[in-house]
């Protein structure tokens, strides 16, 4: 499947989306937007690309959701560890940066887990290295290292693999 | 009947848009009370993306599927995928412009590792 089918697919659904009318001819106005904003491109968005979907993307949606449920319950709990932190009379942190090793092996597991670690209690992507095997995270308790790395691998990582790779 | 459900989606859309002015307000406090960039986006990233959702999910909860609740819904989305990103972003962008941690970072396992 050429990529231009997935794109055609996609933008139009987004179109709906932003202009705020789900219809037919939203639907069709957008495929034709689409196309010409995309089409002067087609070489830098790779388009005639033959791209090969994983067969497994609709088995894995109870996976994504499962996913999801995991990162909006992390998001409540950083908020409240922010909250803490930010309302204590004294701020008295131990911040730092950790190397964290990581198992995703594809670009879109990658940037998964780094964005999932941003958005989870106490840490913050800063970089990733040449080999793209340790994510480098700040983290505003940097009091016991090995015990962030154990929580990413074993809370977070875990549901990333499952739905993304 | 209807009067009563519009009254409970006015009163669940008005808890949270307190919740989310809430955070909102908290992540400016921490803005200007944590010592460095590092801990500010800390505040930044996360209360930003959690007030930004209680507001839009107030203006979903009065408006329902019209236009704007589905405008509303996009922005959460986009949101979702971009705050961490952007996040991200700085922080790199920081520590390679060589901006120190603050007094009391207690380890640097990136020191020396930055690509050239």
């Amino acid at each position: 499947m050429k990529r231009r089918l997935i794109t055609y697919m996609a933008l139009p659904v987004v179109w709906c989306l932003v202009s705020g009318y789900v219809t037919i001819g939203s639907l069709f106005l957008g495929l034709i937007f689409g196309m010409i904003v995309v089409e002067p491109f087609s070489k830098l968005y790779r388009l005639d690309e033959v791209v090969h979907p994983t067969g497994d993307w609709l088995a894995k949606i109870p996976k994504k959701i499962k996913y999801f449920y995991v990162l909006i319950k992390e998001i409540i709990k950083a908020n409240i560890v922010v909250a803490k932190i930010v309302l204590s009379p004294t701020i008295n942190i131990k911040p730092g940066i950790i190397a964290v090793p990581i198992r995703a092996k594809t670009n879109i597991g990658i940037t998964g887990i780094a964005n999932t670690i941003t958005l989870t209690p106490g840490t913050l992507t800063v970089d990733i290295s040449d080999d793209q095997s340790i994510l480098y995270v700040h983290s505003i308790d940097a009091t016991n290292p090995q015990g962030i790395r154990d929580s990413i691998r074993d809370d977070l990582e875990k549901y990333v693999l499952e739905a993304f790779e | 009947m209807a009067g009563e459900l519009a009254l409970v989606a006015d009163i669940l859309s008005i808890i949270s848009l307190i919740i989310g002015i809430f955070f909102l307000s908290l992540g400016m406090i921490g803005l200007l009370r944590l010592p460095d960039v590092y801990n500010r986006l800390h505040a930044t990233t996360k209360v930003g993306t959690l007030g930004a959702f209680g507001v839009l999910l107030s203006i979903i909860l009065q408006e329902g599927a019209t236009p704007m609740g589905i405008k509303a819904l996009t922005v959460a989305l986009f949101i979702l995928l971009t705050s961490p990103i952007s996040g991200h972003m700085i922080a790199r962008a920081a520590y390679r412009m060589g901006v120190k941690c603050c007094e009391g970072t207690c380890m640097d396992e990136y020191a020396g590792k930055r690509r050239k």
